[in-house]
């Protein structure tokens, strides 16, 4: 590939091949995550018990504890080149936008494997009653896609910081409000029959704009 | 210098404008009168996030550092700020509502304004080297400039707000705000936003003035 590296697909899809070969090699990563997830989940169901009724209680639960869980893991992707020395090797062979865009991928993979194990565990340690599954899955989607677009920018520039980890999550945090407050709202409704129109909205105009701001960002991100 | 004696006279002149010429609102009572540090405060701390994040924006476009001086400059003043009408609005809520904190969307706001600074100024804090931590400051600033408007949006949304109305009547809108609480209180507005870019021109000349030292003794090491 030319040093200055491309950002076709090409590029982006060997990205995201490498990612996912390298994380299933040591599975170091997704381990933490759902052990992480699978703890802060035990923790809310001790503290609450059940709650059948309280859907109010149980769409920010949720949200908590994949917010916790994403918060653990997600700069991971970045940290790991930084710590492991291989960032400049990859910024030779491909381009900023690449790079971020395959990793972007990837942490929507991981973030997928982790609520395919976290959603079900906690539906049913919590006891909620059934949810409406398209629109359950509509906001739960659309708020992981602003959720690791937002992570994935934020994990690129914290990679880059002393105190990376401790920094992620506090840095993110703010970001991610509008994901927390919409997110919640809408798997209420969804739960209380009311409509989600206007959440899933939000979200996906959301992740439509962190995207795009994204994609343009992406080419300031490594310089040095 | 005569401007900022101006500066100055004219502040202290608001404030005794505001406190003995004009008189207090039939049902907020003396607590009327925080509206002359309190809103200022709040417009201030948001000025100073717009301004902020203008000029990492700025940054990213010219890569002169006078941009992201400007940028912290701002950023630091504005938590300042943003910290004074956090708590003036709380003292005033628990004289007026009974509590200091209801998670009303004002209060709500204004929380995510000061996360926001404390996120940039950590993340600013953890980078070494004046151009990385410009570029990766900016591109936190740039974010959050996106995320802001929504925030601006959601919140109204999830809580019903019990604050007064703004201040400034909207087109076609009769108030009947007293015009001498308004005239101190445009004044007052007038101040701080003179205050706010006084001091950032001292906290612009001081980091400049650190980066000359530096220099200096980089090149006679």
């Amino acid at each position: 590939m030319p040093p200055n590296g491309s950002s076709s697909a090409a590029a982006v899809w060997a990205i995201l091949r490498k990612e996912c070969r390298s994380e299933w090699r040591t599975r170091y990563g997704l381990n933490a995550a759902l052990l992480f997830a699978v703890a802060t989940l035990t923790g809310v169901s001790f503290a609450v018990g059940r709650l059948p009724d309280r859907t109010d209680l149980l769409s920010a639960l949720l949200w908590v504890v994949l917010l916790f869980a994403s918060l653990a893991s997600l700069a991971h992707a970045f940290v790991k080149e930084v710590e492991g020395h291989t960032m400049t090797l990859l910024r030779l062979v491909a381009s900023p936008t690449a790079i971020a865009l395959g990793k972007l991928l990837f942490n929507l993979i991981f973030l997928g494997v982790l609520e395919l194990v976290t959603v079900p565990l906690f539906l049913i340690l919590m006891g909620g009653p059934p949810p409406r599954w398209g629109a359950f899955l509509l906001v739960l989607g659309l708020g992981s896609l602003a959720l690791a677009a937002t992570t994935t920018l934020v994990g690129a520039v914290v990679s880059q910081t002393r105190g990376r980890g401790a920094l992620f999550a506090a840095v993110s945090l703010p970001l991610l409000m509008v994901v927390l407050a919409a997110g919640v709202s809408g798997l209420r409704a969804q739960w209380d029959g009311n409509p989600i129109g206007a959440d899933v909205r939000l979200l996906a105009a959301y992740a439509a704009a962190v995207l795009g701001a994204s994609v343009l960002l992406y080419d300031h991100l490594w310089e040095d | 210098m005569i401007l900022r004696v101006l500066l100055f006279v004219w502040i202290a002149a608001a404030l005794v404008a505001g406190f003995l010429w004009a008189p207090t609102v039939e049902d907020l009572g003396e607590t009327t009168r925080v509206l002359y540090f309190h809103i200022p405060s709040a417009w201030i701390a948001v000025l100073a996030l717009a301004w902020s994040m203008l000029h990492s924006l700025l940054y990213l476009r010219t890569r002169r550092l006078e941009h992201d001086d400007q940028a912290a400059a701002a950023a630091e003043l504005g938590i300042l700020f943003c910290v004074g009408a956090t708590v003036s609005g709380s003292l005033w809520a628990r004289a007026q509502w009974g509590s200091y904190w209801n998670w009303d969307p004002r209060e709500t706001s204004i929380f995510f304004v000061l996360l926001i600074y404390g996120a940039y100024l950590a993340l600013r804090s953890a980078v070494e080297g004046d151009e990385r931590r410009a570029r990766l400051a900016a591109i936190y600033s740039a974010i959050a400039f996106v995320a802001v408007p929504f925030l601006m949006f959601v919140v109204p949304r999830i809580y019903a707000t019990l604050h007064p109305s703004p201040i400034l009547p909207q087109a076609g809108e009769k108030t009947g705000m007293d015009p001498r609480i308004r005239w101190s209180f445009l004044a007052m507005l007038v101040g701080f936003t003179g205050l706010f870019f006084w001091m950032m021109s001292l906290r612009v000349r001081v980091t400049r003035a650190e980066r000359r030292r530096l220099e200096t003794r980089e090149a006679g090491a």
